[in-house]
C-alpha cells in the first residue's frame, strides 16, 4: 500500500518534470506554426517599386497583373541580417527560372523610411526580380506575417500554395518550386 | 437681464462641454485601440501584446484597430480580422472551442478535483480520529498502576 503511493508519487513528479524539461527544450514552437492563409488566395497588393525595375513594371506593381502565374513572394528588411544570407539564393534561382512563367517579387516591410537602405541591400545582391515596398506594413499584416525573412509559394490558381519562415535556402527551393511548376 | 445672463451661462456650458467631449474623444478611441490591442499576440515579439510592445509592426496593428474602430466595426470583426490573417495564434486569449477548450476547463476541473479530494481525506481524519484506540488491556494496567501508585 505505501509501495504504491509512493510509486504514484514518482509516476507524477516525473510525469510533470517531463512536461517540463520537454517545454524547455523545444525551442521557439511558436514560429513554427503553420500560415493560416495556406489554401486560400494571397492577399492583393498593390506598392510602390523601386526605380530600376519601372522601366519593365511601371512605378507600382499589383499582384493582379500577376494572375495566372505561379509566383514566390518574399519578404525582408534591410536590419535582417538572414535576409543578407537568402538573397544570393533568391536571385540565384530567379536566374535559372525566369524564363519559365513564375514570378519572384521581393517585398521591403517592417522597415519604415528605410529607402535609401532597401536601395543598397537591392544593389548589393543585383536582385533583378521586382522590389516592391511595403512602407507601412500593411501589407504584412495582410499576409500574417511573424517576421521577416518569410517566402510565400503562390499557385496559378493565386492560392497560397506554402510558406517558409527564416531564410530560404537551395533545398527550399528546389522543392517549392518544384511543387509550383508542377 | 437675468435672461440673458443665463443665456451667456448655457452658451459656456455648451462651450466647454463640446471642448470637453472633443478632448474626450481621442482619449476614449485610444482606451478602445489598446483594449483590443491587448487582446493581441505581437506577431514578432516574444511574449508581448500589441498594447505592449513598441515594434514597428505592433504600432502598425494599433493604426489598424484604430482604423476600424473609425470605421464603425466592433471588436469582434476587428479580432476576426486579425485571427483570418493570422490564426488563433494571435488570440492572446484561446478561443473557447475545440481543442482551446482544454486550457479553460482543466484548470478549473483540476481545482475541483483537488477541493473534492480534500474534503473526503478530511473527513476520512476526522472520523479516524474520532475512533476508539484499541490498547492493549496490559498497557492499560500498568498506566493505572503507575498513576495509583502515584496520587498522594
Amino acid at each position: 500500500m505505501r509501495s504504491r503511493g509512493l510509486l504514484m508519487t514518482v509516476l507524477v513528479v516525473g510525469a510533470l518534470g517531463g512536461l517540463f524539461a520537454f517545454g524547455l527544450l523545444r525551442g521557439e514552437p511558436d514560429r513554427d506554426i503553420p500560415s493560416a492563409l495556406i489554401g486560400r488566395p494571397a492577399p492583393a497588393f498593390e506598392l510602390p517599386l523601386y526605380e530600376r525595375y519601372a522601366p519593365e513594371y511601371g512605378p507600382t506593381l499589383a499582384l493582379s497583373e500577376l494572375a495566372g502565374r505561379p509566383l514566390v513572394v518574399n519578404f525582408w528588411a534591410s536590419w535582417c541580417a538572414p535576409c543578407y544570407d537568402e538573397a544570393p539564393v533568391l536571385q540565384a534561382y530567379w536566374r535559372e527560372y525566369q524564363d519559365t512563367d513564375v514570378v519572384f517579387v521581393g517585398v521591403q516591410t517592417q522597415d519604415r523610411g528605410k529607402r535609401a537602405e532597401g536601395r543598397a541591400f537591392i544593389e548589393q545582391f543585383g536582385l533583378t526580380f521586382p522590389n516592391v515596398v511595403d512602407d507601412d506594413s500593411l501589407v504584412s499584416v495582410d499576409w500574417g506575417l511573424f517576421g521577416v525573412p518569410e517566402t510565400f509559394f503562390v499557385a496559378r490558381d493565386g492560392t497560397v500554395l506554402d510558406k517558409h519562415i527564416g531564410p530560404v535556402t537551395p533545398e527550399v527551393m528546389d522543392r517549392q518550386l518544384a511543387a509550383l511548376l508542377r | 437681464m437675468g435672461g440673458v445672463r443665463l443665456l451667456r451661462f448655457g452658451a459656456g456650458l455648451a462651450c466647454l462641454l463640446v471642448l470637453a467631449a472633443a478632448l474626450a474623444q481621442p482619449v476614449e478611441l485610444d482606451t478602445r485601440v489598446f483594449a483590443i490591442a491587448r487582446q493581441l499576440r505581437c506577431p514578432v515579439c516574444t511574449s508581448e501584446s500589441v498594447a505592449d510592445s513598441s515594434v514597428e509592426l505592433a504600432q502598425q496593428m494599433r493604426q489598424i484597430i484604430k482604423a476600424q474602430l473609425e470605421e464603425g466595426r466592433s471588436e469582434r470583426e476587428i479580432l476576426a480580422f486579425f485571427q483570418a490573417r493570422y490564426g488563433d495564434w494571435i488570440l492572446l486569449d484561446p478561443p473557447k472551442r475545440g481543442l482551446h477548450l482544454l486550457v479553460w476547463v482543466l484548470p478549473v476541473a483540476g481545482a475541483a478535483v483537488g477541493v473534492g479530494a480534500l474534503v473526503v481525506l478530511g473527513r476520512r481524519w476526522v472520523r479516524r480520529s474520532q475512533e476508539p484506540v484499541a490498547v492493549d488491556p496490559e498497557d492499560v494496567a500498568r498506566v493505572r498502576s503507575e498513576l495509583e501508585g502515584r496520587s498522594p
